[in-house]
């Protein structure tokens, strides 16, 4: 109700000065932003023309919006994807990625000697000193590693240290030959173990400050709560003004400081887009990747200020398999009643008009572009529908498929159908314009055979607890991969997964829930599979036997949007969202 | 005077007791929890966690827990970000309170003025300009003057940045901040001072030849102060604690989020110092309230 009075106040006071807006809406990407998106998403307070926006001359400075403040700039605390920018621009890890997205060395010196077998890497370091001066070696990282495996950390990301073997005292089997010398043991080979060594949780960090801070240990992240606090990256952070402002400046002591082009960056903490925008418009800001959801459909393709980066995760709907729906139904007639739904989906539809930032619309859960860790790209010639032909023309299949599973079907006689028995359900959402405008094209698309579905809105923290209950009969998902292999995304659906919210394998289950244990078995397996081909072809079994069940209806492939002033080049991000700020350049 | 003090201190503490208890019980009874993420934290982090901030014992022995500690001064920490919650409370009300400070000396200033000019300029242009700028104060709100404020000194005629990380403006937050209590204050002025215009003593005042200014300032402002003073009180324990929409709109990092965003990240520590915290603030500025009506005006006794 606000928002809709802000809008009209808002035009009305604009209409002598603006241009017309759009009224369409990005559902958001990725998951961290999507609590404070639900702050104020008014429209934006200026519109920008074709031509250049205002720049500012500060040639040394580089001011960036990537959202509010981040929780924790402790690397191994972090699960934000503006956090690890910000870790990725004043941590140094064992390797970086560089302007063309290969993995290159940072602090190792050349890439891993991998033994035969895949399962021991070990990687030498060059010499290298942390900000205050300090030596860096090869036991920071055995100290910060396994600090994010330590219970009392409590690290989201702990996991991804599982790929190691274990020693007996539940430390991991890294060891330190000499200073500058880590060997690792890995309990199977690990394709993309390389862009772990590059991933923020896999930054070290430095051991006397974190024990300073927090002798007692219940407070993990406390020695990076205030600027000042020791890293090894380009930049340090000199000075924090909560929610308002953060200012790093170069690191004198980085090893790579001569590479470093931009002298300082300074970050607005703001996840308010009208500010965010207006501060961009005015020239205040030189780069930011938030944006209006009303202001994309004027500047895709008509600003050259605006970019979209390719992102690596898909925007799904998701059904509780366990739902009393599907009770009495047979496995296989559960599964048609949901592919049924999945037909009816026009998503071409809704990636022009409610996404219009040029996504993909999904015909498979595993994203476009994601590598199958054997060289190739997983997705390549993987289809279950034609994406670009769900909706219209697929009601027909669809009727086929809902009648195999019992139900019977009377025309309208204006190209609708009825359905008999009824089917009536709630599609869970949280507020955010962009996900209720995807539920309402859904809602219209299963009008075509009669099946009502009703929108139910949820505050973000309370939506998240059903969905990870099961307290729902469908709901909306996303997912962005953390690491570049498809695993990231089948271990989702692990009968012990936290993130399993479709309930597959676990629950109270119903006549069609289906059996599970398989898939479990082929998770377990891929992830120890010495022989990466068939690793491949597990893989791609396991993500038959996903969609088989129906529970998933992959929607889009995410990206992303940002601006940047025409005076400024050099700024790069990778397919997880992490952005490379170092060897910008503005003129 | 000292006794009334005393009880009415007595009193403040049982109140906060209470709005402590019934704000931790309701808390606790909404769904939905601190460590909720949209990639799952694994249930052996969860449960650590739950077991350090007491989360898993029963919701009667965590308050019990919780106010023991904070008559030890221990505030805890913030269960979303880690941070000392007396360290974040105080640095996010010191900048709230120099702008909330400065909003409530305008609005308090301007208001008596603009209240004071308005019944003494009655339905001549002063007083009707008057009445037309507060009811437009009044009917707008604060997002949408802040954004028009944003709009037009920023975008368009370029005075000041909309974000400065080297020196943060503070003129437009406090506009913004400061409209709607002074529109509000120079309506209760207006109405309280031509009530006390049309009374004997100010009849009398002026039959005896007291100069005009000292008749409008001794006998009719002061006594039209009672209404204005009890809306001021609150006031500036709201305004000093902060907006939300303006500390968004201007990028301030002020305690006005704070109480929504700790409520929706279910960050229990924080949710509870805020809410103290603004029942302490409420509690004095009452206190602060009926002292000042004893100065205005001699007849109220504590009794």
């Amino acid at each position: 109700m606000k928002k809709k009075l802000m809008s009209v106040l808002l035009a009305a006071a604009m209409v002598a000065s603006l241009t017309a807006c759009g009224s369409g809406n990005l559902p958001p990407a990725p998951a961290a932003e999507d609590v404070a998106e639900q702050a104020t998403d008014a429209p934006a307070a200026d519109v920008a023309e074709a031509e250049a926006t205002p720049t500012n001359a500060d040639t040394n400075i580089l001011r960036i919006n990537l959202a509010s403040e981040p929780d924790y700039l402790d690397p191994a605390l972090n699960s934000s994807v503006d956090g690890g920018c910000l870790a990725v621009n004043s941590f140094a890890g064992l390797y970086t990625y560089d302007e063309s997205g290969a993995l290159i060395p940072d602090l190792a010196d050349g890439m891993p000697e991998v033994s035969a077998d895949g399962t021991t890497y070990t990687v030498k370091m060059i010499d290298s000193v942390w900000s205050n001066g300090d030596p860096l070696t090869a036991q920071d990282f055995v100290y910060s590693w396994n600090r994010v495996i330590d219970e009392a950390t409590a690290a989201d990301y702990a996991y991804l240290f599982d790929v190691f073997v274990a020693k007996s005292d539940g430390t991991l089997a890294v060891e330190t030959p000499d200073d500058h010398t880590l060997v690792m043991q890995l309990q199977a080979p690990c394709p993309y173990f390389n862009d772990l060594l590059a991933f923020p949780t896999f930054f070290p960090v430095h051991q006397a400050s974190v024990e300073a801070a927090n002798p007692d240990g219940d407070v993990p992240g406390k020695w990076a709560q205030e600027a000042g606090f020791v890293c090894n990256g380009a930049y340090t952070l000199q000075e924090w003004n909560h929610d308002e402002s953060m200012v790093y400046v170069k690191n004198p002591n980085y090893h790579a400081a001569d590479t470093v082009t931009m002298d300082e960056l300074h970050f607005m903490l703001s996840a308010d887009d009208t500010a965010i925008y207006a501060a961009y418009n005015s020239g205040d800001v030189d780069y930011i990747d938030t944006l209006p959801n009303d202001e994309i459909a004027s500047l895709n393709g008509i600003n050259p200020e605006f970019g979209i980066l390719p992102q690596l995760g898909t925007y799904y709907v998701c059904f509780n398999v366990n739902d009393p729906m599907f009770d009495g139904k047979t496995e296989e007639e559960a599964a048609n009643m949901r592919k049924a739904m999945s037909y009816l989906i026009d998503r071409q539809f809704i990636v022009e008009n409610i996404g219009q930032t040029g996504q993909e619309a999904a015909d498979a859960f595993i994203p476009a572009g994601m590598s199958d860790g054997n060289g190739g790209e997983f997705k390549a010639g993987v289809s279950y529908y034609d994406a670009t032909k769900t909706g219209a023309d697929m009601v027909e299949d669809a009727k086929a498929l809902l009648e195999q599973a019992g139900y019977s079907f009377t025309d309208n006689g204006d190209g609708t159908y009825t359905v008999d028995p009824a089917i009536n359900m709630t599609y869970l959402t949280n507020d955010g314009t962009g996900h209720i405008k995807i539920a309402e094209s859904i809602q219209q698309d299963f009008e075509a055979l009669g099946i009502k579905i009703e929108i139910k809105s949820e505050d973000w923290n309370v939506f998240l607890e059903d969905r990870k209950n099961g307290n729902f009969t469908v709901a909306r998902e996303g997912w962005i991969a953390d690491y570049n292999d498809p695993i990231n995304m089948l271990e989702i659906f692990a009968s012990e997964s936290g993130n399993n919210d479709a309930q597959l394998g676990k629950g109270t289950p119903v006549s069609s829930s289906p059996k599970w244990d398989e898939y479990d078995k082929m998770i377990d397996e891929i992830r120890y599979d010495t022989d990466l081909a068939h690793r491949v072809e597990t893989m791609h079994k396991a993500e038959d036997m996903l969609m088989n069940t129906g529970a998933i209806i992959p929607i889009y492939y995410y990206n992303d949007v940002y601006m940047q002033k025409s005076n400024v080049s050099g700024i790069y991000a990778t397919v997880f969202g992490m952005k490379y700020f170092m060897h910008a350049v503005k003129n | 005077m000292a006794k009334y003090i005393f009880k009415r201190v007595l009193l403040a503490i049982v109140s906060i007791i209470i709005v402590s208890a019934i704000t931790f019980f309701v808390m606790n009874a909404i769904p939905g929890g601190p460590f909720n993420k949209e990639k799952a934290t694994s249930a052996q982090a969860q449960k650590v966690l739950e077991e350090r901030y007491n989360l898993d014992k029963p919701v009667p022995e965590q308050y019990v827990l919780y106010m023991n500690n904070l008559l030890h001064g221990d505030w805890g920490v913030s269960l979303h970000s880690g941070r000392d919650i007396w360290g974040e409370i105080s640095s996010r009300f010191s900048v709230s309170a120099r702008l909330g400070g400065m909003a409530a000396a305008v609005a308090i200033v301007l208001g008596l003025i603009l209240g004071a000019l308005a019944a003494l300029t009655r339905n001549r242009l002063p007083d009707r300009a008057i009445v037309f700028f507060t009811t437009l104060g009044t009917a707008m709100p604060s997002f949408v003057l802040a954004t028009l404020l944003l709009l037009v000194f920023c975008l368009k005629l370029k005075l000041v940045p909309v974000w400065s990380s080297s020196n943060p403006n503070y003129v437009l937050p406090i506009i913004a901040l400061s409209v709607y209590p002074m529109a509000y204050i120079t309506r209760l002025t207006k109405t309280s001072m031509l009530d006390a215009l049309n009374q004997d003593y100010v009849r009398t005042a002026k039959a005896k030849g007291v100069p005009n200014w000292k008749v409008i300032f001794k006998h009719a402002l002061r006594n039209a102060l009672i209404p204005v003073i009890t809306y001021v009180g609150p006031m500036v324990a709201y305004i000093l604690t902060g907006s939300m929409v303006v500390e968004n709109i201007f990028t301030i990092g002020g305690l006005g989020s704070s109480f929504v965003t700790s409520i929706t990240n279910r960050d229990y520590t924080m949710i509870m110092a805020t809410t103290i915290f603004l029942a302490i603030l409420m509690v004095i500025a009452n206190l602060l309230t009926d002292i000042a009506y004893k100065f205005v005006d001699p007849r109220i006794t504590f009794d």
